[in-house]
Parts: C-alpha cells; structure tokens; sequence
C-alpha cells in the first residue's frame, strides 16, 4: 500500500475511535435519539475511501483494540472483545466496510444520495448481520432465528444510521470529487 | 496516552507476553469442552477474585462488562426458556469467563509487548506488502490522531453550539470528515519527505 | 557532517504544474549559500519551490540537481539528504510519544527498536530535551511541538533542512529560541517564511511572485525592495480604489 492509503486508512481507524469516544451526537430528523456514532464512522469509511482503504481501516481499528487499547463506544478494548457475543459484529464491520465502498463505486445509481443509502443498507446493515448474527447463535449456544429475534433490537437505529450515512456522504461529495 | 493497560505492576505483568497468549488459547479450548455449569462456576470464581485482588484499577474494568448486559439478558432468556437453567448457566458463565481471561491478558500486556509478541504470526503477511515496520506506524499513527481527531470534533462542536446553542449535530460530520482526509493527506506528504519506506531495502 | 560548501542545488529550466495551474514557467537558480530564505506573497509559489528540492514534487519540464544527484532519478535518496520541516507540526508528527517519533527516521532505516530508542535519547539529550523523552505528544505546546519535528529530522543528520512557514503560530520567545537552535545547526537551510526577521538572519534571499524571481539578493537589500513594493502597492489601490 502506498504512503497515502495508509495513512488515509489510519486516521479513518482513529476517527472510528474518536467517534465512540465522544460525547452523544444529536440527530435532527429523530431529535433526542442519540446514536454511537461508530458504526456510522465504519460506513463512512468505505463510502468515503473505497472498498479497500475503507476496510483496511476497520481492520486497522480493530487489531489496535485487539492489541489493548480502549477504543470501543463505552470505553471496551482488549482480546476480550473477541470473545464476547458480539465478536461477529466486529469482524463483519470489515466486510461491511468493504462492501459498502464497492456499492458506491459501482452501483449505476445517479444520486449519491440514493447510492450511498443503498450502499450502507447493503454493507452497513446486511452484511454486518450476515457475519453479528450467526456468530451470536454460534456463541451464546442459540438457533438463527431466536439469535435474528435477539439481534433485531438494533435494526431500527442501524437503519436510522444508513440514512444518515447517505446524507453525510451527499454533502461530503458535494464539495470533492468522488474518491476513484 | 490511550491504552486498557494497567498503571501499576502486577505478577501477570511479570509473566511474557507470549506466554500469556498460549495459555489463552489454551484455556479458551479446555472452556469450550466443558458444559458442567459448576465447574466453568469455579474457573469464574477463580478469575473473578484474580480480579478483585489485582486491585482498585482492575476491579473499575468488571464495569465495562454493563455494556454486555442487555445481550447477556437476552441470551439468557431465551436459552433459558428453550434448554433450561442448567444449560443457559452453563453458556454465560463461559462467555464471562473467556472474556474476562482475555481482558486479564490485555490488562497486564503493554500494547509495544503485545506487538512484539504477534510480530511472527504477522511475518508472512509481507508478501501482501504489509511489513512489520508500516503496520507499527499504522497503530502509531491511530494513537497519535485519536485525541488530536477528539480535540477537533470538540473544537467544532463548540464553534457550533456558541452559533446555534445546540449540541453536536451529525450536520458537522462532512466538513470534519474532509478535514480528516485532508490532513490524512498532508501527514502522508510529510512522511514521504521523510523518506517513509523508501530507505531500507529495494 | 558533510561541509556546508561541497553541496549546491540547482534548479534548471524548470516547468511545473499543480493540477489546473502553472506554478512555474521557466524557472532556473543556483543555490549554494549556506542559508537562503524565500519570501513572497501566498500562492508565489514558495512550497512548491522546497518541494522541487526534497523531490516530493518532480518537474514537468527541466530539472533539479541536488548535490549533483537530479530529483528525477533520486527520489529514493533524498530524504536523506534534504531534511523537511513543514509548517504544521501536527501534520509532521506521526507517533504519540516523543521518544517514537525522534527513533522513527532510524527505524525506517533498518535499525532495532532499542538501537533507535537509544540513538533518539543521544539526539533528545544533545539539544537538552530529556526531560520530554517519555512525553506524550499531544501534552506539548505548539512551540515544543515545531521543535520537536526539526530534532526528528535533525536527528537523521541530512545535508540540508528545508522548512516552510515554520514559526507561523509561535509566540515571539518561542521563535526566537527556534530560531537560535536554526542559526546553530551545521545544516545548509532553506527556509520560506514571510517572517522578516527570520529572512534578515539569511546569507541571501529570494523573492518569488507569481512563480517567478523577481529579486535575489542580500537579505536588507530584498526584505527593504519588497516591504516597500508592498506598502506602495497598497498606496496606489487606496488612491485609486
């Protein structure tokens, strides 16, 4: 990888970092619902980057969390994390990365607004799941359905998160050439 | 500087790093073998007091487990329901376990140890041009910017709240993410005027 | 260290374009002062120009010789011998602590983490900064930080140390203590700043306008020409506009 995409991947990792560590950020179209804003920062990294800068950067974040550093929204960090329930949502935010920069940069959608939204639904929200749910049935011992039926209690603030990724990456290309 | 390590020095950090990870993932093996819920009670308990007697710090990270609570209640519930008592015990005393045990490793490895540790397990990722040397200034360069990224953010926030007397808005994230890749930018060029890469081997 | 006289830069005939614009047309001069400083208005083309010297920007047209070696062919090379400081510490400084950041340049040359750990302490302790070895770098303050990224490149010994804007927000006791440690280094410098101070303490001075030289010379003699360019500019549009 050249200079730039390691550093562009870099400074993505510690923004996904800086995002779960700062205080709550409010959302005017659902006023009062604060998200984590890191998963947003994971989509934006693929949507914003490209498919590859944007998952290396995901990887990145998570092998500095994996080497001890308390970088997850709530301050968690250490091996541990890859052993929690969750751990599948962890490596799915890699692939989901990955997926959503490959949507942007090839779906034949002319908004960028509808591009994007489809993109993060696809990478951001689908893909995550496809890894977050089977490994929490796998782990916690639970069939697929019930594993679905307990991982559905985010779903609505993931949808919510796509939406705002679209509008990000809207005005963000607005002012840049999209990244080829 | 950001790390989950530990201030002050414990026996475990005595122990190397290495050694730490083997044993892990050995016991990580023996927990996924066992299903008699006294018995993962009793590895719980045993690290359990690990933690209460590596001190005040270490006892502070049990809470960071609260963020698990919710999955662990849903878990909970629904094994209970589908297998029993016995057997939902059974599976969160090994999720509590295993992530406790882990978290102990990274409680009491400094990350440089941890890095050094992985580095032979990361050797054969050269062939896809990912050497030792720029993936530790890849992790370099996230701590550095981690709380220069935070400053910025709180910088903005606050140039937005005294216009609008309103707290963050996500309406901040496109200008704040063109500055990040901006300065990703910039800092890439003074690396390169470094000669990042360019002076060892050709 | 290599003498202060055996290198020379030589910009020949160069052309060079930044994306849409013309930077420089035709631009030849030979350098071999121990300091130069470049002055002129933003956009004069003053970065490009240290950019063209430690081969971060090749020409489009002509060439650049540094000691002999053309920037084309040695880019490889050059961070080596053309030390750069930018004008932003925060974005020269790619490590969180300061001890990294001083061994890094000896890391990407090949060296041990406790060779480079060891040879950053003697650069720290050489220019009475130890008391910062174990400092984190975003407890500095904007001055330590400047100085930081010149020791960083220092440390490395190049030939010569180009920087742009490097004092552009310091505070007056700060610049004058880095300009002190500039003024003691054995390094030949290249400095642009529109610091006029800094430019007198220069042993020649060139002044770029619109991509080209439009003076060159003893340091009084082009700070004077320019601040009075300048001031009769400003006359002229306050009569006329």
């Amino acid at each position: 990888m050249e200079t730039r995409s390691i550093v562009r991947a870099a400074l993505f990792a510690a923004l996904i970092a800086a995002l779960g560590l700062v205080p709550r950020i409010d959302v005017p179209i659902a006023a009062g619902v604060p998200i984590t804003a890191q998963t947003l920062g994971v989509i934006l990294a693929g949507i914003l980057l490209g498919a590859r800068v944007g998952a290396a950067s995901v990887l990145l974040f998570l092998f500095v969390v994996a080497l001890g550093a308390p970088l997850l929204s709530g301050g968690r960090g250490g091996i541990g994390v890859f052993f929690g329930p969750t751990a599948g949502y962890l490596i799915g935010w890699i692939f989901g990365s990955a997926a959503a920069g490959f949507l942007m940069q090839k779906l034949p959608i002319g908004s960028i607004f509808l591009r994007a939204l489809v993109a993060s639904l696809i990478g951001g929200v689908f893909v995550i799941y496809l890894f977050g749910i089977p490994y929490l049935a796998f782990a916690a011992g639970l069939t697929l359905d019930k594993a679905f039926l307990a991982g559905a209690v985010f779903l609505p603030g993931d949808i919510l998160k796509s939406i705002l990724a679209a509008l990000v990456a809207k005005s963000y290309f607005a002012s840049r050439a999209p990244i080829k | 500087m950001i790390s989950g390590h530990l201030a002050h020095r414990t026996w475990l950090h005595a122990v190397p790093a290495r050694g730490k990870l083997l044993g892990l993932a050995g016991l990580t093996c023996i927990a996924f073998w066992i299903d008699e819920p006294r018995l993962l009670g009793l590895g719980f308990a045993i690290v359990f007091v690990n933690y209460l007697c590596l001190g005040r710090e270490a006892r502070g990270r049990l809470k960071l487990l609260s963020s698990l609570a919710p999955f662990f209640a849903v878990i909970g519930l629904f094994q209970f329901w589908s297998v029993g008592g016995e057997a939902a015990a059974a599976i969160l005393l090994r999720l509590c376990l295993m992530i406790l045990l882990a978290d102990l490793v990274s409680m009491t490895t400094p990350m440089l140890d941890m890095m050094d540790a992985i580095e032979p397990v990361l050797r054969p990722l050269s062939i896809f041009g990912l050497d030792a040397m720029r993936l530790s200034v890849a992790v370099a360069l996230v701590i550095r910017f981690v709380p220069a990224l935070m400053e910025e953010w709180m910088t903005r926030n606050e140039a937005w709240r005294a216009r609008t007397g309103r707290n963050a808005s996500v309406r901040l994230l496109p200008a704040f993410l063109g500055g990040v890749v901006t300065l990703a930018d910039r800092v890439a060029e003074a690396l390169d005027a470094r000669g990042f890469g360019r002076g060892r081997k050709r | 260290m290599t003498p202060a006289t055996s290198t020379s830069i030589v910009i020949d005939r160069v052309g060079l374009r930044r994306g849409s614009r013309l930077v420089f047309a035709d631009l030849s001069v030979s350098l071999s002062e121990r300091r130069i400083g470049l002055l002129g208005d933003n956009g004069a083309g003053k970065s490009s120009f240290l950019r063209l010297i430690n081969g971060l920007l090749l020409p489009d047209t002509g060439e650049v010789r540094v000691d002999g070696l053309v920037t084309a062919q040695a880019r490889r090379d050059l961070p080596r011998k053309v030390g750069f400081v930018f004008q932003n510490p925060d974005h020269q400084i790619v490590f969180p602590t300061v001890l990294e950041e001083v061994a890094f340049g000896f890391r990407d040359r090949g060296l041990r983490r406790d060779d480079a750990n060891n040879r950053a302490r003697d650069v720290l302790r050489r220019f009475n900064c130890h008391d910062w070895i174990d400092a984190a770098v975003h407890e500095l303050s904007e001055g330590q930080k400047q100085r930081l990224c010149i020791l960083a490149i220092v440390a490395m010994e190049p030939d010569i140390l180009v920087m742009d804007e490097p004092f552009s927000s310091l505070d007056l006791p700060t610049r004058l203590d880095l300009m002190d440690l500039l003024m003691s280094l054995p390094q030949r410098l290249v400095i642009a700043s529109h610091e006029l101070e800094l430019l007198s303490l220069m042993d020649r001075v060139i002044w770029l306008s619109g991509g080209a030289i439009v003076g060159d010379g003893a340091a009084e003699n082009i700070i004077a020409s320019y601040r009075e360019t300048v001031t009769n500019a400003r006359k002229h549009t306050a009569v006329t506009g």
